[in-house]
């Protein structure tokens, strides 16, 4: 049998859940838009990489503010009266 | 000095850094890679646990430059960029372990097995570096912190080759770069390379952007103590 799952897109949903749930057929397929449609392709690694940037994103934010807090606080210390900060 | 060290705006380069992980990240997911037997797409996971053991390495390194520093110049700056950076280090090895634990279970079969001596003793690395941080807690007076911590990651940080590189490789072992297993010789694809080696270098600078900030923190604690002080 020849496997085409790896490029085809992969509807995990429309068929196990169509009974039950309304509106599935839009998760892939002709009417769902060209983003659902990429992270439906090749055997749904995409979702991987959407929630591996997730993470990403949320920790790079997290990094930032840590940065602008600290140096916040460092411009508190350099202007304060008894300044004993040296590099 | 200080104008570029209490600058408000985030730095030109680590805006850049960002744009650059992200990348590295989509293309970890995206490029084509060949199919490897029972690695299939786990081969993936040698641009992120791979590069984790790396940057432990380089901030261990860092770690140990800044503590024989300290014992040179017993500038306080030293000590707390070299417990900086040893943080730092044991927060990557944590996250290579962990994803070489995630790896193992689905290519080995197993979390965790001590027969396996990449294992065992990457954790065993991990808890002298533990060790590092209680010594440090253990002192009230600064400066016998300061100089007994550097000796002790002096030592620490010499027992590092030894128990991730030189004993695993002469001891059997699943893990690659063991006794009659390549590491990252000619069987490793040329594809994966392309990823790879950048995805070394963006974890080496997120290092360094988070050894920084906890120095600049760490910074502070340490002058806020001495003016109260005094």
């Amino acid at each position: 049998m020849l496997n085409l799952s790896s490029t085809s897109m992969v509807d995990t949903l429309s068929s196990a859940y169509a009974d039950r749930w309304e509106g599935s057929e839009s998760i892939a397929g002709a009417d769902a838009n060209a983003l659902m449609n990429l992270l439906a392709s090749y055997d749904l690694i995409f979702v991987v990489l959407a929630v591996s940037l997730i993470i990403w994103f949320v920790l790079a934010f997290y990094l930032i503010r840590v940065d602008q807090k600290i140096s916040k606080l460092e411009q508190k210390i350099l202007s304060s009266p008894e300044n004993v900060y040296k590099e | 000095m200080l104008d570029e060290v209490f600058n408000l705006k985030l730095s030109f380069w680590k805006y850049i850094l960002l744009a650059y992980v992200t990348l590295i990240i989509v293309a970890a997911f995206s490029i084509n890679i060949p199919r490897i037997a029972i690695l299939e797409e786990t081969a993936r996971n040698l641009f992120f646990h791979v590069p984790m053991w790396f940057t432990m390495f380089v901030t261990f390194l860092a770690s140990m430059y800044y503590s024989i520093r300290f014992l040179s110049t017993e500038n306080m700056n030293d000590d707390i960029k070299a417990e900086s950076a040893a943080s730092v280090g044991v927060i990557f090895g944590l996250c290579g372990l962990l994803t070489g634990m995630v790896w193992a279970r689905f290519t080995w079969g197993t979390w965790w097995t001590f027969a396996e001596p990449k294992m065992n003793l990457s954790a065993i690395a991990l808890l002298i570096y533990v060790a590092y941080f209680i010594l440090r807690s253990s002192f009230d007076e600064d400066l016998l912190r300061a100089r007994l911590s550097a000796v002790y990651n002096i030592f620490a940080a010499s027992t590092v080759p030894f128990l991730l590189y030189i004993i695993p490789r002469q001891l059997p072992s699943l893990h690659p770069g063991a006794d009659g297993n390549p590491a990252f010789s000619e069987f490793t694809a040329p594809e994966l390379r392309i990823v790879f080696y950048p995805a070394i270098i963006g974890f080496f600078a997120l290092a360094y952007w988070m050894t920084n900030l906890r120095y600049r923190y760490r910074k502070m604690e340490y002058t806020l103590q001495e003016t109260t002080e005094v």
